[in-house]
């Protein structure tokens, strides 16, 4: 990031000298008043010394960012080179002041002495797209005489990541029919989770004979586990609008903020847990990542939920998304079912049988942010009956088997599956 | 965005304002004391500078101090004038700090350093050119001296002229 298109030129100050010396030297000469020549004397001086050391060369300026890539809360640093710099006495930087970026110092100014290292902290505050880095640049000559600039340096736009929570999970999943994993499966297997003491039957490890057992029936028995497999969880965020103020990071939330926190941090647990991730967004872009693990599928849904814009899905209704489910998955939809469509599409997984989990992001006490023009009596109105009909929505759902929690930190997903496991493992009438 | 301005600005600004102001009365122990109108015109003045150094009005204010000194002080050679000097030059100090950025940002105690032992020392000049003056009071001085420093000035003022627009070509980013 550069900007040479500057120049030297006269400061004030230089003219404020000159001016006032010349304006005291002559009023001296031409009335006879020593002591004009006295009071200005020093100026003289000043502005003489800053003529002299006019800049015979132009810097050059290059801004560099410490880091390219960033989650809400981190913070990097911008320093500035300046090649060409020896006529160069100070040199001063204003950093420009964006929506949910921090700048140390708070002002984002500085000037400092030529050579001397003083970078500028940026710390985005919240996920989605940041213009970090701009700022002008200017320089003066010793003694102030000559001003370089001020040069703009364009901004540099980041997609700032949510925050992780690094949290595993430990909670099983009720429906795990991948390959290797860490759920503990309904069949036996080759896992380490006793299941129980069964017959040997030809195959089986000698390993797993328990002798004592043995000894007291007479016949060869066997330590049964059960099977540990992996699962899929299918992350469906409901982008389509945004409710709530946002002060980012340690500030009030709004509700796409809780929203994509959340899928950030159950991704998170689930990918680190081995298992497979899908992300689906409601929104314009319509961001999608199919079921994949490890770190880098981590880093594509961490970079597809900082790309989000609220707004409603382009092209296709919400009624007819295919959300691609995978037999087995567990659904988490993350939305404030302020959305018919939404909820009706969420009902129709539920009976398909997948576990589905509705996380309410919605924080209590959230107002929609409406037009300064339009009557608050009605905007309050219009809201009261769009969260009658949310929960509306809301025990509909819950009725119809899909459990609605509200976003309570990492471990609220946990808790419900843990509910949603017991569940799966009752015996049931005429099931298999 | 309205940015705040730093607690530090508001200390140069007030030396700004003081500076202007202690100039104009260095002379009052010695009985020139400036008509109210005077003082009002120079406050006004040195508060505007204050608020925008970079401004042309910042030359306006020790102008009008250096005609009151021209008209009323006149040819009287009072040991206000060093005082004057160190206040005029306290002033031009305060203005070039506050012009390195904006009135948010807070003005480094390194700057600072930078520009005090430098006004010390440059305020010596008057302090010579003051001693020189003591050493010829009493004496006529001829018009020729008179005119040849007008001569000087006005030579001194073209060559400034000359040098001051910077004729660079505007380096093309290659």
């Amino acid at each position: 990031m550069t900007d040479n298109r500057s120049r030297w030129r006269p400061t004030s100050a230089l003219a404020r000298s000159l001016t006032v010396a010349g304006v005291g030297v002559g009023l001296a000469l031409t009335l006879g008043r020593p002591a004009l020549v006295v009071i200005v004397a020093p100026l003289l001086v000043v502005g003489a010394l800053g003529l002299l050391h006019k800049p015979q060369q132009e810097p050059r300026v290059h801004a560099r960012i410490g880091h390219v890539q960033l989650h809400e809360g981190q913070g990097t640093r911008t320093r500035l080179e300046v090649f060409d710099e020896d006529d160069v006495e100070v040199v001063t930087r204003v950093m420009g002041q964006v929506p949910y970026v921090a700048l140390h110092p708070a002002e984002g100014a500085v000037a400092y002495r030529s050579g001397q290292d003083r970078p500028i902290e940026i710390s985005p505050r919240r996920w989605g797209s940041r213009l970090l880095g701009a700022e002008k640049v200017a320089m003066m000559s010793p003694w102030a005489g000559y001003r370089w600039g001020p040069a703009s340096i364009p901004a540099h736009e980041m997609y700032v990541l949510p925050t992780l929570t690094h949290l595993r999970t430990l909670a099983e999943a009720p429906q795990p029919i991948g390959l290797i994993g860490a759920h503990r499966s309904r069949r036996d297997g080759d896992g380490t989770e006793f299941s129980s003491i069964r017959a040997f039957h030809s195959g089986d490890r000698l390993r797993r004979i328990n002798w004592r057992v043995s000894l007291r029936q007479g016949t060869l028995h066997v330590e049964s586990t059960r099977a540990e497999e992996d699962t899929a969880v299918l992350l469906i965020v409901d982008a389509m609008a945004d409710y709530g103020i946002s002060e980012g990071v340690g500030g009030q939330e709004s509700a796409l903020d809780v929203t994509v926190r959340a899928a950030a941090a159950v991704a998170e647990q689930y990918l680190q847990g081995g298992d497979r991730v899908s992300l689906r967004v409601l929104s314009p872009g319509g961001e999608y990542a199919g079921y994949g693990t490890g770190t880098a599928h981590l880093r594509r849904i961490l970079g597809l939920l900082a790309r989000v814009r609220p707004g409603l899905p382009r092209d296709v209704a919400v009624g007819e998304i295919d959300f691609r489910a995978a037999a087995g998955s567990v659904v988490v939809v993350l939305s404030p079912m302020l959305s018919e469509a939404l909820a009706s599409a969420t009902v129709r997984l539920v009976r398909r049988g997948l576990p589905v989990i509705v996380v309410d992001p919605l924080p209590p006490g959230t107002t929609p942010v409406v037009w300064p023009d339009s009557d608050p009596r009605v905007a309050d109105l219009a809201w009261r009956m769009r969260l009658l009909d949310r929960s509306d929505l809301l025990s509909a759902l819950a009725s119809a088997g899909c459990p609605v929690v509200p976003w309570n930190g990492p471990r609220t997903v946990e808790e419900v599956l843990r509910r949603l496991a017991r569940r799966t493992q009752l015996p049931r009438a005429g099931g298999t | 965005m309205i940015r705040a301005v730093h607690p530090s600005v508001w200390v140069l600004r007030t030396f700004v304002v003081v500076g202007l102001m202690l100039a104009l009365y260095a002379a009052a122990p010695e009985g020139f004391v400036p008509s109210p109108f005077v003082t009002v015109v120079v406050l006004a003045v040195a508060l505007g500078s204050a608020l925008k150094p970079e401004h042309f009005v910042g030359s306006a204010a020790p102008a009008v101090v250096l005609i009151w000194w021209a008209g009323v002080v006149q040819s009287a050679f009072p040991d206000g004038t060093l005082i004057a000097a160190a206040a005029l030059l306290t002033s031009h100090v305060a203005a070039v700090l506050l012009g390195y950025g904006p009135p948010s940002m807070s003005v480094e105690a390194d700057l600072v350093r930078l520009w005090v032992p430098r006004g010390a020392a440059v305020w010596l000049a008057a302090l010579l050119v003051w001693f020189t003056a003591r050493a010829y009071s009493g004496h006529a001085t001829p018009s020729e001296f008179w005119l040849a420093g007008l001569a000087a000035a006005v030579v001194g003022a073209v060559v400034a002229a000359v040098v001051l627009p910077t004729t660079r070509p505007v380096a093309e980013d290659g």
